[in-house]
């Protein structure tokens, strides 16, 4: 392992903080203790995530053909040159930034808006939190099945509720002008129970004495929201926010059951034309070389989120 | 607010935020009781009008009479459905006890104790998270077709164990950093940092290791794109797997619907059971 001589080092400073009889006889070091634990799962990610990374890697310059036999040609950056002025993977990456942001946006508020039900809940009514949760167990499959059928003119809720109140008219979500908020609403639902919980938790935690100081300086609804309840919750928001543009960015499963990127082209998120670049049109290759440039998208808006907002709230 | 007993806002408050939970899974879950005629009836029906058991017999092999005589025939998948859930359960159960064990020396180790690449290598199990399933596809199934891995419950495992663990030890870190800093106070009585790890600090961060095997219970029950590449229609199929052949090959809305309904029940006592816990596990 490469860490051996940095064990070594670190034996000295290490002896410093192990105060007592312990320290005096033969024991795992923190980089022994730390190295025990950690080096069979580093072991075991690697095989499992870098041998697929290094594969798409290596596929990513080549050209793949199934036709005719197996060939794979080398042809060298072709590929990523190729996505670059892809029209379509760029419209995709649009509908995936779009999807992210209005998931991120909705589920963040919802889940507010529940936990800020939830808070409220008498004592007797506490029961109800068990109940709130369930969409979060629900599995993206799920889900996208529960919002593909609600929403569709043909089975929906909208057309039932029209037909109930006389209305003779077809209402339909899954159209292309709205598919991705529609997208973004099921990912929402799926996700801001979970966001809720938190939120709860850490609301818990900001003492009553800040509500009663609110009210003696007569301060409105909105404005004890603002400035009391709101602060303490920075940190999660920004945690929940980083892990709902990964989900978000990753999430195929919602919207396979749900539209399978239809209609027309209207919800071809980056994660769908990557599904039909190399497991319809077995393109492999450039369905490898196209998977950096979602791999990049995701870390580099994970990133931005860090630097504009991350970093301020670890400052704190 | 606080202290407040009902007023006619948290009412409504209440209602919309139940309604908003409940009406989409009921839409869905209604299929399950209802007749295929009445699942084609336009303007669609709001509640089924004589709720019936038969899709629930037919995707476990069963014919259904239903008190008019019509007879409802069992599904051709169903020994896939049984199979799926089978499966399923075996998968996730090995999952979750793996990653637990897994997760909870990598976490404890990564939250509480300094050494050499500590940034590098949480950085590396971060990007690990990021990786979306759709661009490892692919060299999972030719790795797997090399090792004679696809189709098995053994491939399925350790291809969920790749998402679980990342995500978890990200999870648990920050629960783990939340806790007392009672190390100190282990060495100076003489501990080893084994014992202290396996006899202090374990016992104390009981309901994190609960949370964190659960939610590995529920990343496994729930996964779907791997398992319907490395899966469907083999032998170690899993429900998700088995139940999409109701929406894409024989549609099929009542059955889908019922066995959407059971692929909910063990998530959601596992989602009772959480909330309750969930509290205590600070992510932040």
């Amino acid at each position: 392992m490469r860490e051996t001589p940095d064990a070594s080092r670190r034996q000295t400073p290490d002896r410093k903080t192990a105060v007592g009889p312990a320290s005096e006889r033969a024991e795992l070091s923190n980089v022994q203790f730390a190295l025990v634990f950690a080096v069979p799962v580093l072991i075991f990610l690697v095989v499992v995530v870098a041998y697929p990374l290094a594969y798409a890697f290596y596929i990513s310059f080549h050209d793949v053909r199934f036709f005719g036999g197996y060939r794979a040609d080398f042809v060298w950056f072709e590929n990523y040159a190729a996505v670059l002025v892809d029209d379509a993977f760029w419209a995709s990456a649009w509908r995936s930034l779009l999807f992210t942001v209005q998931t991120v946006i909705l589920t963040l508020m919802i889940g507010t808006g529940i936990a800020l039900v939830l808070r409220d809940l008498p004592p007797g009514w506490r029961w109800l939190r068990a109940l709130i949760i369930l969409p979060w167990a629900v599995s993206p499959y799920g889900t996208g099945i529960f919002f593909a059928w609600i929403g569709r003119g043909q089975t929906g809720f909208g057309t039932a509720l029209a037909s109930a109140m006389g209305f003779d008219t077809t209402i339909t979500f899954i159209s292309a002008d709205i598919i991705i908020l529609y997208l973004s609403v099921a990912a929402a639902w799926n996700m801001a129970p979970l966001v809720a919980f938190f939120l709860l938790a850490n609301m818990m935690t900001t003492p009553a004495r800040l509500y009663d100081l609110a009210k003696i300086d007569r301060m409105s609804r909105f404005e004890t929201f603002r400035h009391v309840t709101l602060p303490p919750l920075r940190y999660t928001y920004f945690v929940f926010a980083s892990i709902t543009t990964v989900l978000a960015l990753k999430i195929f499963d919602l919207i396979f059951t749900m539209a399978q990127g239809g209609p027309g082209n209207a919800s071809n998120v980056l994660t769908y034309t990557l599904y039909k670049t190399s497991f319809v049109n077995l393109d492999l290759g450039y369905g490898a070389a196209m998977s950096f440039f979602v791999l990049a998208f995701i870390l580099g808006l994970t990133g931005i989120l860090y630097l504009v907002w991350g970093r301020r709230e670890d400052r704190r | 607010m606080i202290g407040q007993r009902f007023s006619p806002w948290l009412l409504l408050a209440i209602a919309v935020v139940l309604l908003w939970t409940f009406v989409p899974m009921y839409w869905t879950v209604k299929y399950a009781f209802m007749t295929k005629t009445e699942v084609a009836r336009f303007p669609p029906v709001m509640f089924p009008h004589a709720p019936n058991l038969a899709a629930f017999y037919n995707i476990f092999g069963h014919d259904y009479t239903a008190a008019d005589g019509t007879v409802y025939r069992a599904s051709g998948q169903w020994s896939q459905i049984i199979a799926g859930i089978r499966n399923s359960l075996f998968i996730a159960v090995i999952v979750a006890i793996v990653t637990t064990l897994v997760v909870v020396p990598l976490a404890y180790v990564f939250a509480r104790l300094d050494f050499p690449h500590k940034g590098k290598l949480l950085a590396a199990i971060l990007l690990s998270v990021s990786l979306p399933p759709v661009s490892t596809l692919i060299p999972f199934y030719a790795l797997y077709v090399q090792l004679g891995l696809v189709g098995t419950r053994t491939g399925l495992i350790i291809v969920t164990l790749t998402i679980t663990i990342p995500i978890i030890t990200w999870m648990l870190i920050g629960f783990f950093r939340n806790l007392p800093p009672i190390e100190q106070l282990g060495r100076i009585d003489g501990f080893s940092r084994l014992y202290i790890f396996a006899r202090i600090i374990v016992p104390m961060a009981r309901s994190g290791i609960l949370v964190a095997a659960v939610i590995a219970f529920l990343f496994s029950w729930n996964e779907y794109v791997y398992a319907q590449v490395l899966s469907t229609a083999s032998q170690a199929v899993t429900l998700p797997a088995a139940m999409s052949g109701f929406l894409f090959q024989v549609p099929e809305p009542s059955h889908l619907a019922a066995s959407l309904l059971v692929s909910l029940l063990p998530p959601f006592f596992i989602a009772y059971f959480l909330q309750k816990h969930i509290a205590e596990l600070n992510l932040a």
